[in-house]
C-alpha cells in the first residue's frame, strides 16, 4: 500500500541527495597541488625569487651531474663502455642516433634551465619586495645570466648554433620560427649574457657552489678559448688565477676527497644526502655496488699509471687487472660527488694554451709545468711551440681524464679524427634530438647535417 | 484451484498456493499455503493483509488462514524480497498464484550499467560468465581466468609470478597516453586497478590489485564492450567494463557450510640454458682473432684472452634459479537466508610460491555480503571485503641487478663464489644466489572494497537506491639491501618504507522504473535517472635510510643518513546519467543513453563532457515467418552507436601551468617550471558502433554470438612532444585518434545432453585491428631506451621498429640489413615497422564433461600473430662479445666460416665504417648496435591452459554424517604449448609498466606448469 505522503517524503530524500552535490559542484571541481605553485604566482615576491634561482641551480644540475661528464668521456679515448645499456654503446662507437637518451636529456635539460634562467629574468626585476634588496635582486639576476651562457655555452659546443630562446615559455608560441642561429651567433649570445652576469654580480664571496664573478671570468676564458680568441683567453684565465680564493691543491686527488670544495674549485655544484649524485655508481663494479657502465680504457689507463705522464694522477684509478675502475667519483653509497664545472687547473691550461697560440711559449711551458709538478710529474722543456700545443691537450687529457672535456677538446683542436677515428666531421657534433625536428617547423625537418 | 500469475520479467517466479475458502455468517476462511516454485521450499513470515488492515502472516510451512468480510474483492499479499500481490477472490476453494522474487537472478537477467536487463533485450555487446565456469583454473587472480573465456577480451599473464601484472584489454588498445584499463566494478563499487607497488622491480607492471579479490567469492563477471552498455559510465567507460557480482545468500534458505582445499606443485616448462666454459673461450677467442682480421691485423700477433680455453670451468647458475613451487588454497563460505535477511561469509587464504625464486604471494581475504529488508519497502545492505596481501617482491626484466639477469649474464667460468667463500659478481650484475639469499623486499597490501546501501521501494516498479562505496587501498612496502648484495654494498645496507593510501571514495543515486504493461505485456520499460560523486584521494609517504650498523638492524630510524618524503593528491569527478530502454512486443527494443561528467582534472574552459548511446534490438525469432522457417530457435539483431570517454592514467593536476616544487639545491628549496597549463583539456572520447548477432539452432544444439565492431577514438589526451627549446619536452593535448575494429565470435554447442552423460563445448576467436590514424609525431619508447617500440600513424601501437635483417652474407660471414631508402648505407633512416605485438586474432576452446560423478573439463587458448622482442638473445645471442657477458647455446650456431649459413653474424667488435651495409661493425654495434629484426620472433601460440577432473563422491558415502556433498578434483594447467617462441614462455610482457611496450621477453619469469589436488566438503 501507498500512502501519498510518505512517497512524497521519499522522493524529497532523493532529490535532497542529488540536490547536495549539484550546489557544491564547481568548488569540487577546482583542486589544486599542494607541491606546486600556478605559474603566475611563481615568481612574485623574495621567497619566490630566491626559490626561482635555485631551482634554476637544481636544472644545471640535472645534466651536469651525469650527463654531460658521460658525454665528454665516453664518446673519445678514456673511457669504453662496458654495461647494458645501448645510449652508452651508441656513444662509446660515436654511432649516436637522434634518439640517444643521454644527448636527448642533456640537450633538453639544458633548455630546462635556460628557461628557468629566462623566467628569472623576465620576472625578478618586476618583483617589489622590501625583503629583496637591489644588490640581491642583481645577484639573481646576475646568476640568471650566467646561468644561461653557460647553457647556450654547452649547447654550442655539443650541437653547434643553437636556437636562441630569451623569454620565458608562457606558451608553446613563443618557438614560432624561431630558427636555429649559426654557432657564432651562439657564442656571441653566451658574451654579452657574461658581459651582463659581470656587471650585475659582486666580487666573490666564500661560496665555490654558487656563480660569482671568477666564475664568470672563467666561463669567459673558456668561451674565448673556443673561439680562438687568445688574448682575451689569457686575459680572463689571468684574472681568476690572480685571486688568492682559488689555487692548486696538492696531492692531486684533495680536490675529489671529501669535504670537497677545495681551494681548486672555480665552480662545484654540490650534493648531500638530501640532493644525491650517484655517478660513481657508472663507475664502479658490481661488486662495490656499481653499475661499471663507464670504464677506463687501457690507454688512459697506462698513461694514468705512468709517473712521468700521470703521475699523482694514478689516484683517479683503483681496482687492477681486468677490473680497473675510475674513483674521480668516489662517494659510493654516500652519493655526494661534486660536479667539477671548472676547476683552477684549467685556467692555468687554457692560458697555457693561449699563451702557446700566442707565441709566449716560455709563459705557457710554465703554466704548463705547474700543472705537471702538482702532479708530482718532472717539468718538460719544450721549445716548438707544435709540440708544446701537443703536450698542452696531452696535459688536458690526463689532468681531466674523466671530467667533461676530452671529447670536446678534440673537436675544438680538430683532432677527433686522427685520434679517435671519427673522420667525418658531421659527428663531431651531437644530433638534435629526434623529436624536435618532428615538431619543430623552424628546424625545417633538418637534423645536424649526416643525422 | 490453480492459477498461474506472471510477473515482471526481471524476476524469479514463485508459487503461491491458497486453498479453500467458504462463506461463514458474512465472512468467509481463505486458506493457502506459500510456496517458492523453483525451490519448492515454503515462504514463511509474508503478509496477507486486507484493505481495512485485516492481516495475518504466514507459518513456518507457508500456509495461512484469514477470515475475512465476504464484501472483499482483493487481498494483498507481500513478502520480503517479493513483489507484491493483489490476489482477486473468486468463489475459489482454493487459489495458486505466482509472485515473483524482486532481486533473485534469472537466467536471463543480467547485471549491466547502474540495473539490471533482461538479456533477450539488451541491445549491448555484453558477455556474461558464471563464477563455476571459472573454478576450473587455478590462478588468485579473477582477470587471469578471464583468458581465453570471453570474446573481445584479450588477457595476457606478464611474467609467472603470482600476484603480478595482468594485461587485461577489451577490444584493443584506445588510448596512447590515458589508460587503456577496463573500469572494474565489484558489486557497486568502482574499484582501483592501478598497481601500487612502487619498489621497482624491471620493466613490468609490477602487481595487480585484482588480486586482492579471492576468486571464490565471484558469483558471475559481465564484461560490457560496446557504446551502448558502457556510454552509461562516461569518462570511465570508454575501455571497456568490467562487473563483478559476488556471492549472496538466498532468503529463506538453510545456512550451508562449503570447505575447499588444494595443494599444488609449479614448475618451470623450459629453463634458461649457458654454454660452458670452454666454449665461451672459444667464442671470446674468436672474436678477438677477427676483429684483428678486420682491423688489418695480423691474428697471429695478437694474444688471444684465452690461450688454452679447455682449461675454462663451467659453473651452473640456471638451476639455482628454479624451484618447485609450492601452493596452498583454503577457502570457507558460509551462506543462508531468514525470511528477512541473507548472508554470505566467504573466508580465504591462498598462498602461491613463484618458480623462479624468492617471490611469493599470500592473501587472506575476509567477506561478508549481508541483505537486510528493514521493512518490506526499504532493503539495506552491504558488500563488504577485507584482504590482507603479501608479496615477496624481486626485481627482473630489464635490471641487470635482478634474479634472472645476475644467473643468465655472466660467462659460465666465472665462479659463483670466491675463493673465501663470499659471493662472486662480474662486470654490472649481481650474484644471483647473493639476492635469492637476501632479498628483502616485502609489500603488503590492506584492501576494503565496501558498499553501504538503501534501497526503497516507492511504488511498484520504481525504486531509489542510494549507495556509498569505498575502495581503500593501502600499500606498506618494506625494503632492505644489506650488505650482500649490490643494492646495500656501497651503501653499508641501505633500506627504504613506503606507505601508499589510494582511496576511492563514491556516493550514488539511482531511481530505476522498470514496468511492463498493456494486455500481453506489450510494453516494457526498463528507465534510470542517477548521479554520483566520486572522489580519488591519493596520498604516499616514504621514508629511505643508508648506512646501517650491520645487516641485522633494518629500521631506517639507525640509519646513518635518513630522508623522506610525502605527497598528496586528490581528484573529483561528478557525474549525473539516465537510460531507459522500451521493448514492445518482446520483439523490438530502443535503448538510449546519455551521461555528463565533469571531473577537476580539466581545465576549467572545457569540464564537462556528454556521452549518449543509442540501440536496438530485434528478435527476429519472434515474428512469424521467421519462425516458419523452422531453422532458429532464437534469432536476434542488436545493433548500438555511442560515446564514450577516458580520462583516467593523466595526472590529476594535468591541466595546469605549474612550477613544481623539489627543485632544490645547496639544501635550499628551489622550483622550477613544469607544465604548461592547458585550459582546454578534456576528455579523449570513442565513438564505437556495434552489430551483433545471435542465433539458436537444432534445437539449440548450436548457440552463436556474432559481433562485428568499429571503435575510433579521438581527442586522444597525448602528450604532444614540443620542441625542447621551449623548456619543456610534451604538452598534454587533446590530439590524435586511434580505431580498433574486429569481428568476434563465440559459439557455445551442447553436444551430447542425457541423464548420464553431458558434454559441452564453447569457443571464442576475437580478431581486432588496431591503427593509429593521427598522431602528432613519431613517438619511440621500450627497451631501456633502445626505442625499439614505436608509435606512428598509419600503424598499430606496439609496432617494433629494428633494422631488418636479410640474412648473413655465407662469404664474408656479416649481417646485411635492408636498405629501404637504397642510399648504398645503413642509416637511422633503414629502420623500419617489422611487426607488432597485437595477435591477429586469439580465442579459446573449452569442454566440458560430465559421466556420472565424474567432470573432465578442458581448455585451450590460443593467439596468433603477435611478435615477441627477444631481449635474451639480444644480449647473449650476437655478432660480438662484451667484457663479463655470457652467451648461450644458440650463439654457437654463428657464422665461422666462408660458406656457413645462419642467421648469426660472424663476431667481431670493430667498429669503424659503422654506416657500412654488410660491413663488420653492424654485425654488434656500430649503426644497427644490435637492433636487428634476428631477435624479433612469432609469439604465436597455442596452449592446454588448464584440465581439471573432478568426483563427486556419491553421497552413500557419507550419508551418515550431516554432510551434503563431497567433491575430489586434480587441476593440472600450462600442461603443453605449442609456439616456435624460442624463449622460454610467449606469455611474456617484460615492459608492461608502459602499455606502448607490450610483447617484450627479457629476463621474465615464465608461466608454471602446476598440479593442483583438492577437496571441496559442503555440510
Amino acid at each position: 500500500m501507498i500512502h501519498n505522503k510518505q512517497f512524497k517524503y521519499k522522493i524529497g530524500i532523493a532529490v535532497f541527495t542529488l540536490g547536495i552535490t549539484f550546489t557544491s559542484c564547481s568548488k569540487l571541481l577546482e583542486r589544486s597541488p599542494n607541491d606546486a605553485l600556478a605559474t603566475k604566482d611563481a615568481i612574485i615576491d623574495a621567497g619566490t625569487a630566491r626559490a626561482a634561482i635555485i631551482g634554476a641551480y637544481d636544472r644545471l644540475q640535472s645534466y651536469q651531474t651525469s650527463d654531460f661528464p658521460t658525454l665528454g668521456t665516453i664518446t673519445a679515448d678514456n673511457v669504453i663502455f662496458n654495461g647494458t645499456l645501448s645510449q652508452y654503446l651508441q656513444l662509446d662507437q660515436n654511432a649516436v642516433p637522434p634518439d640517444n637518451v643521454i644527448t636527448v636529456s642533456a640537450y633538453q635539460s639544458i633548455y630546462r634551465l635556460i628557461n628557468s634562467a629566462n623566467s628569472v629574468i623576465a620576472y625578478v626585476p618586476g618583483v617589489n619586495d622590501p625583503a629583496l634588496s637591489a644588490t640581491e635582486k642583481n645577484s639573481i639576476l646576475g646568476e640568471a645570466y650566467f646561468l644561461r651562457a653557460l647553457g647556450y655555452f654547452d649547447l654550442g659546443r655539443g650541437w653547434g648554433g643553437v636556437q636562441l630562446l630569451l623569454g620565458p615559455t608562457t606558451d608553446l608560441g613563443v618557438i614560432k620560427g624561431v630558427k636555429r642561429s649559426t654557432i657564432e651567433q651562439t657564442y656571441d649570445q653566451v658574451l654579452a649574457d657574461l658581459t651582463e652576469a659581470e656587471k650585475l654580480l659582486t666580487d666573490d664571496a666564500n661560496t665555490r657552489s654558487r656563480a660569482q664573478k671568477s666564475a664568470v671570468y672563467a666561463l669567459r676564458a673558456r668561451l674565448h678559448l673556443y673561439r680562438k680568441q687568445w688574448a682575451s683567453a689569457e686575459e680572463y684565465a689571468t684574472k681568476v688565477i690572480q685571486n688568492s680564493k682559488y689555487e692548486l691543491v696538492k696531492p692531486y686527488k684533495n680536490f675529489f676527497t671529501t669535504p670537497f670544495q677545495t681551494k681548486e674549485s672555480v665552480l662545484e655544484l654540490k650534493y648531500s644526502a638530501n640532493d644525491r649524485n650517484s655517478y660513481w655508481n657508472l663507475w664502479y663494479p658490481s661488486s662495490l655496488g656499481g653499475q661499471y657502465t663507464l670504464k677506463p680504457s687501457e690507454t688512459i689507463i697506462s698513461k694514468l699509471n705512468n709517473p712521468n705522464i700521470g703521475g699523482a694522477r694514478k689516484t683517479l684509478l683503483a681496482g687492477s687487472g681486468n677490473s680497473v675502475y675510475g674513483v674521480l667519483y668516489n662517494t659510493q653509497g654516500q652519493n655526494t660527488d661534486p660536479a667539477y664545472l671548472i676547476r683552477i687547473a684549467e685556467l692555468y691550461l687554457i692560458r697555457a694554451e693561449a699563451r702557446a697560440q700566442q707565441g709566449l711559449l716560455t709563459l705557457a711551458l710554465a703554466d704548463l709545468n705547474t700543472i705537471k709538478n702538482r702532479a708530482d710529474v718532472a717539468s718538460v722543456t719544450i721549445t716548438d711551440k707544435t709540440l708544446l700545443l701537443n703536450a698542452i691537450d696531452e696535459e688536458r687529457n690526463v689532468e681531466f681524464a674523466f671530467e667533461a672535456h676530452r671529447w670536446f677538446d678534440l673537436v675544438r683542436t680538430e683532432k677527433a679524427g686522427t685520434v679517435l677515428g671519427v673522420t667525418n666531421k658531421n659527428f663531431w657534433l651531437f644530433p638534435l634530438p629526434y623529436q624536435d625536428v618532428l615538431s619543430d617547423p623552424a628546424l625545417e625537418g633538418k637534423n645536424n647535417p649526416g643525422y | 484451484m490453480s492459477k498461474i500469475v506472471k510477473a515482471l520479467a526481471t524476476a524469479v517466479p514463485l508459487v503461491f498456493l491458497v486453498a479453500n475458502s467458504f462463506a461463514q455468517n458474512g465472512k468467509i476462511t481463505v486458506k493457502g499455503k506459500i510456496t517458492e516454485s523453483t525451490t519448492g521450499t515454503p515462504v514463511a513470515g509474508a503478509t496477507i493483509q486486507t484493505n481495512n488492515n485485516k492481516a495475518t502472516t504466514s507459518n513456518d510451512d507457508g500456509s495461512f488462514i484469514i477470515i475475512v468480510d465476504d464484501n472483499i474483492k482483493n487481498i494483498h499479499i507481500s513478502a520480503v524480497g517479493y513483489e507484491n500481490y493483489y490476489l482477486k477472490l473468486r468463489n475459489a476453494s482454493e487459489y495458486t498464484i505466482q509472485l515473483v522474487s524482486e532481486n533473485s537472478k534469472l537466467d536471463d537477467v543480467i547485471v549491466t550499467g547502474y540495473g539490471t536487463q533482461n538479456k533477450k533485450f539488451i541491445a549491448g555487446s555484453i558477455v556474461n560468465i558464471s563464477g563455476n565456469e571459472l573454478k576450473e583454473i587455478p590462478s588468485s587472480n579473477f582477470t587471469q581466468l578471464l583468458q581465453g573465456k570471453a570474446s573481445g577480451v584479450q588477457v595476457s599473464a606478464n611474467s609467472g609470478v603470482p600476484g603480478g601484472g595482468i594485461t587485461f584489454r577489451v577490444r584493443g588498445n584506445n588510448s596512447i597516453n590515458a589508460a587503456v584499463e577496463p573500469l572494474y566494478i565489484i558489486d557497486g563499487v568502482f574499484i582501483n586497478s592501478n598497481n601500487n607497488v612502487q619498489t621497482g622491480m624491471g620493466g613490468q607492471t609490477q602487481t595487480s590489485p585484482l588480486a586482492d579479490i579471492s576468486p571464490s567469492d565471484i558469483e558471475d563477471i559481465t564484461i560490457l564492450k560496446d557504446a551502448n552498455a558502457t556510454a552509461i559510465y562516461g569518462s570511465l567507460g570508454a575501455n571497456g567494463v568490467v562487473i563483478v557480482n559476488t556471492k549472496k545468500g538466498k532468503l529463506n534458505s538453510k545456512g550451508k557450510i562449503s570447505f575447499n582445499i588444494s595443494q599444488g606443485r609449479s614448475q618451470a616448462l623450459k629453463k634458461f640454458e649457458h654454454i660452458t666454459g670452454e666454449e665461451t673461450g672459444i667464442l671470446v677467442n674468436e672474436a678477438a682473432i677477427n676483429t684483428a682480421k678486420d682491423n688489418g691485423i695480423d691474428p697471429a700477433t695478437i694474444t688471444l684472452p684465452f690461450p688454452d680455453p679447455s682449461v675454462l670451468p663451467t659453473y651452473d647458475r640456471n638451476s639455482g634459479l628454479f624451484r618447485n613451487a609450492k601452493s596452498a588454497n583454503y577457502e570457507l563460505n558460509i551462506r543462508g537466508g531468514s525470511d528477512k535477511s541473507t548472508y554470505y561469509i566467504g573466508l580465504g587464504y591462498n598462498n602461491e610460491e613463484s618458480i623462479v625464486k624468492p617471490s611469493g604471494f599470500e592473501r587472506i581475504t575476509a567477506r561478508i555480503n549481508y541483505d537486510n529488508y528493514v521493512t518490506k519497502n526499504i532493503k539495506i545492505g552491504t558488500n563488504t571485503n577485507f584482504s590482507r596481501t603479501y608479496r615477496n617482491v624481486s626485481s627482473n626484466d630489464n635490471n641487470p641487478t635482478g634474479v634472472i639477469n645476475s644467473a643468465i649474464f655472466p660467462r659460465s667460468y666465472v665462479p659463483i663464489f670466491n675463493a673465501d667463500g663470499t659471493y662472486n659478481r662480474a662486470g654490472s650484475f649481481d650474484n644471483h644466489l647473493a639476492l635469492i639469499n637476501n632479498l628483502d623486499n616485502n609489500a603488503v597490501g590492506w584492501r576494503t572494497i565496501s558498499n553501504l546501501y538503501a534501497e526503497i521501494s516507492i511504488i511498484p516498479g520504481l525504486k531509489f537506491k542510494s549507495s556509498f562505496n569505498i575502495d581503500n587501498n593501502d600499500m606498506f612496502e618494506n625494503n632492505y639491501s644489506n650488505t650482500l648484495i649490490v643494492a646495500g654494498i656501497a651503501a653499508k645496507g641501505s633500506a627504504s618504507s613506503i606507505a601508499n593510501k589510494a582511496l576511492y571514495l563514491t556516493n550514488e543515486q539511482v531511481l530505476t522504473y522498470v514496468k511492463r504493461f498493456g494486455s500481453k505485456h506489450t510494453h516494457d520499460i526498463n528507465a534510470l535517472v542517477g548521479n554520483t560523486f566520486n572522489t580519488v584521494k591519493i596520498q604516499n609517504t616514504s621514508a629511505s635510510g643508508q648506512g646501517f650498523a650491520t645487516d641485522n638492524i633494518k629500521a631506517i630510524s639507525d640509519a646513518a643518513t635518513r630522508s623522506g618524503s610525502s605527497s598528496r593528491s586528490e581528484a573529483n569527478l561528478i557525474s549525473y546519467f539516465a537510460k531507459a530502454s522500451y521493448t514492445l512486443d518482446n520483439k523490438y527494443t530502443l535503448d538510449a543513453s546519455i551521461r555528463a561528467d565533469a571531473s577537476s582534472k580539466f581545465g576549467v574552459d572545457n569540464r564537462w563532457g556528454y556521452f549518449p548511446s543509442a540501440g536496438f534490438t530485434w528478435r527476429a525469432s519472434e515474428e512469424k515467418f521467421i519462425q516458419n522457417l523452422n531453422i532458429f530457435d532464437e534469432l536476434k539483431f542488436r545493433g548500438s552507436i555511442g560515446l564514450s570517454g577516458n580520462q583516467n592514467g593523466i595526472g590529476p593536476y594535468a591541466a595546469l601551468g605549474l612550477w613544481s616544487s623539489g627543485y632544490n639545491y645547496l639544501e635550499t628549496a628551489g622550483t622550477a617550471p613544469t607544465q604548461l597549463e592547458n585550459r582546454n583539456l578534456t576528455w579523449e572520447t570513442t565513438r564505437q558502433a556495434d552489430i551483433g548477432v545471435e542465433f539458436s539452432i537444432l534445437k539449440k544444439l548450436l548457440n552463436f554470438n556474432i559481433d562485428f565492431y568499429n571503435k575510433y577514438t579521438y581527442d586522444l589526451l597525448l602528450q604532444v612532444p614540443t620542441p625542447s627549446p621551449t623548456g619543456f619536452t610534451s604538452y598534454l593535448q587533446n590530439y590524435g585518434a586511434v580505431r580498433n575494429k574486429g569481428v568476434e565470435i563465440a559459439v557455445t554447442s551442447n553436444n551430447i545432453e542425457t541423464k548420464d552423460f553431458t558434454w559441452t563445448t564453447t569457443f571464442n576467436i576475437s580478431f581486432n585491428r588496431n591503427k593509429i590514424e593521427k598522431l602528432a609525431s613519431d613517438i619511440a619508447l621500450g627497451a631501456s631506451g633502445r626505442n625499439v617500440s614505436i608509435l606512428r600513424e598509419g600503424n598499430p601501437v606496439n609496432s617494433f621498429q629494428l633494422y631488418k635483417q636479410l640474412y648473413v652474407d655465407p662469404q664474408t660471414g656479416n649481417a646485411v640489413y635492408e636498405d629501404v631508402n637504397k642510399d648504398g648505407s645503413i642509416t637511422a633512416a633503414d629502420r623500419q615497422i617489422v611487426g607488432n605485438a597485437n595477435p591477429n586474432y586469439f580465442g579459446g576452446l573449452t569442454n566440458n564433461i560430465t559421466y556420472k560423478n565424474f567432470n573432465l573439463n578442458f581448455f585451450l587458448f590460443f593467439q596468433q600473430g603477435n611478435k615477441i622482442m627477444n631481449m635474451r638473445d639480444f644480449f647473449l645471442v650476437h655478432g660480438g662479445t662484451q667484457n663479463f657477458i655470457g652467451f648461450i647455446p644458440r650463439q654457437l650456431e654463428r657464422w665461422q666460416k666462408p660458406g656457413d649459413i645462419t642467421d648469426i653474424p660472424r663476431l667481431t667488435t670493430y667498429k669503424s665504417n659503422i654506416n657500412e651495409n654488410g660491413g663488420a661493425a653492424n654485425n654488434y654495434g656500430g649503426q644497427v648496435a644490435s637492433l636487428s629484426s634476428r631477435y624479433l620472433e612469432d609469439g604465436s601460440f597455442l596452449r592446454l591452459r588448464n584440465v581439471s577432473l573432478s568426483y563427486n563422491v556419491p553421497k552413500s558415502v557419507y550419508q551418515s554424517l550431516k554432510i551434503q556433498s563431497i567433491r575430489a578434483y586434480v587441476q593440472a594447467s600450462n600442461l603443453f604449448t605449442i609456439t616456435n617462441y624460442k624463449g622460454l614462455d610467449p606469455e611474456v610482457s617484460a615492459q608492461s609498466s608502459n602499455q606502448n611496450t607490450a610483447g617484450y621477453d627479457w629476463a621474465t619469469v615464465p608461466q608454471p606448469r602446476t598440479i593442483l589436488v583438492g577437496l571441496n566438503v559442503t555440510f
